[in-house]
């Protein structure tokens, strides 16, 4: 892209006495959104408070827009914004004062402060109830102000931490659709953590994956759904048609597994890979044994593959 | 109703411009850091906040003035050749005020944003804890400070009128509010510490009234009774190191600015005492710097 990274680390380690929190991490995190996941525990929470210089690293380096996050973490902080996961909101305040305050907090002048804070609440859809103290608003509301805040002094780049955790399906799926914009539509760059990878699937365009402090996985999100050459086929009946059809299969030279409902076969050798001599093949064989085929389709993989990938890895 | 349905053409419509960028000029760290604590001074007097929140610390400062007020009417209308009471000892008079007032507004400093966890967005900002930490003592030691100096002032705009010694009276409230800047950096220190590590407003207020107000009132016994009972001398003095206000008193004694001790502080002891008063007023900052830095980091 010829872009630097927004984010890149270098073997960054960080200990808390036993507990291994973040374990020789090496990572580039680029524009747009890039959705950072793992169970509770990986380190995703970790590494943001090491990359906005709250915590100091065990070991290894990172930079941050280009800055050095032990050098130059307050230079790095006025340029990022930060939506923790957990409540930070005092309750006796407006949403709109305190995103203002924010905002000063920032380094934005008054009048400035207050334009972009009702801009930025506007974005994130808080409208007359921005006047009311904030401990009467519901979560949906909290997440929202929130992220106003993360956004308002109008950051090259935010961390939002498990921003749809405790909300509704509905508000999740608002939730999701704003961090797209923010990412795409803003031009802002997003380090988003979940612990739900079919969240971050439909977001991002980036996934890393962490698990137990470990880089598991980094890549495109386009990559981990890429199709992967197997094939699933589905017949009319029960397991046995089902086993039957993989037999027949299996003698014509395919590697096949039952799955389901379904016969999972392998990639082909490369002859029957050609010009879809395998889907050929296996009507044929179909035909054949008599069998009603109802679906062939190609095999996409999942986010969670990856999980199992590394499990079997570990 | 025709005109009533939306035609982008008509005048008077509000577009949804996107969003929008901001290039203006961003504030350095001084200029965050001045308006932190320009926020943190009006919100210790409840400024910026509701209006029950105001209550409090006007009551307290009305309640401080009033007798500094009837002091100046009798000075200016009997014509007395000097205040009844000096400067200095008036704050001391009115500790139980000031003590009130620190024990009630610190927590607004201290607890809030560690309670509600606020503080990590401060310090996902440019500010960094240590800063963020001595720029809330700043607003509370200034916001302290007023609380002192404000009736101070009164009396000595009530000297001026009555017409008292103008070169004798600048000397002597100089000296006060010397005194003023050292106890309002010990007291809040006290009570910001106090109020930095028990997040329970209810809590830091009596934990600070205990450290302000009782052990005060334990010190001013000890030191009278070791005066009226022991023959040792100094150790009336030595305890009077043990409470932000007993030090004020020694030292505003030891500096003849008009309050009495049980016994006087004079040799060794002011130099003590003075120590013993920075000593206590850095080894509280440097506690909330440590808090401060510990909670960011969670």
């Amino acid at each position: 892209m010829g872009h630097p990274p927004v984010i890149s680390t270098a073997g960054l380690t960080k200990h808390y006495g036993t507990v291994h929190a973040l374990t020789d991490l090496t990572v580039d995190v680029g524009e747009g959104v890039t959705g950072l996941v793992g169970a509770n525990g990986a380190g995703k929470s970790t590494l943001i408070k090491i990359l906005l210089g709250l915590l100091e690293p065990t070991g290894g380096h990172a930079r941050v827009l280009g800055h050095d996050i032990e050098q130059e973490s307050q230079e790095i902080r006025r340029l990022v914004g930060y939506m923790p996961e957990h409540d930070c909101l005092p309750p006796d305040v407006s949403a709109s004062d305190f995103v203002v305050h924010m905002a000063r907090m920032s380094g934005l002048g008054a009048s400035a402060a207050r334009e972009r804070a009702a801009d930025v609440l506007r974005h994130v859809g808080l409208d007359e109830e921005r006047y009311r103290p904030m401990g009467g608003y519901s979560t949906g509301m909290k997440q929202r102000a929130k992220l106003a805040q993360a956004l308002v002094h109008d950051p090259r780049l935010v961390f939002l931490d498990e921003p749809t955790n405790g909300l509704d399906p509905a508000a999740r799926t608002d939730m999701l659709r704003l961090v797209q914009r923010i990412g795409s539509d803003f031009g802002i760059a997003v380090l988003v953590t979940s612990h739900l990878l079919g969240e971050l699937e439909q977001v991002s365009d980036h996934v890393i994956v962490l698990d137990g402090g470990h880089l598991l996985r980094s890549s495109a999100t386009g990559e981990f759904l890429q199709r992967t050459g197997s094939l699933l086929v589905e017949v009319v009946g029960t397991e046995v048609e089902r086993d039957r059809l993989g037999e027949a299969l299996a003698q014509r030279g395919l590697t096949c597994r039952p799955r389901g409902a379904m016969v999972a076969i392998d990639p082909p050798p490369p002859e029957l890979a050609e010009g879809g001599a395998v889907h050929d093949l296996i009507r044929d064989v179909a035909a054949d044994l008599g069998l009603g085929l109802m679906r062939l389709q190609p095999d996409r993989r999942h986010l969670e593959d990856v999980f199992l990938e590394g499990g079997a890895r570990v | 109703m025709s005109d009533l349905t939306p035609d982008s053409g008509r005048p008077g419509v509000i577009h949804d411009l996107g969003y929008r960028h901001f290039d203006g000029v961003r504030e350095g760290t001084p200029a965050i850091a001045r308006n932190l604590f320009v926020t943190g001074l009006r919100h210790a007097y409840g400024l910026g906040r509701s209006g029950k929140s105001k209550v409090m610390p006007f009551l307290l400062l009305a309640m401080s003035l009033l007798p500094a007020t009837i002091v100046v009417g009798v000075v200016v209308l009997t014509g007395l050749g000097e205040l009844p009471v000096s400067y200095a000892d008036y704050t001391n008079q009115t500790q139980l005020l000031v003590s009130l007032f620190a024990a009630s507004q610190a927590p607004v400093l201290f607890s809030r944003d560690l309670r509600h966890r606020s503080i990590v967005l401060y310090l996902a900002r440019p500010l960094a804890a240590p800063v963020f930490a001595l720029v809330r003592w700043l607003s509370l030691t200034l916001a302290i400070l007023l609380f002192t100096a404000i009736p101070t002032v009164v009396l000595f705009a009530g000297a001026m009128l009555s017409g008292l010694d103008k070169s004798d009276q600048t000397t002597s409230v100089l000296k006060a509010i010397a005194l003023q800047v050292l106890l309002a950096m010990m007291v809040a220190g006290v009570s910001g510490l106090i109020s930095s590590v028990s997040l329970r407003r209810g809590f830091a207020v009596v934990g600070s009234v205990m450290a302000l107000i009782v052990l005060t009132g334990i010190v001013t016994v000890m030191q009278n009774i070791a005066y009226y009972e022991g023959d040792n001398e100094s150790v009336s003095v030595g305890v009077g190191l043990l409470s932000p206000w007993s030090l004020y008193n020694g030292l505003a004694n030891a500096w003849d600015a008009g309050v009495d001790t049980p016994v006087p502080v004079n040799g060794a002891w002011v130099p003590a005492y003075a120590i013993v008063a920075v000593l206590l007023a850095a080894a509280c900052l440097l506690g909330l710097v440590a808090r401060f830095r510990k909670v960011g980091s969670r």
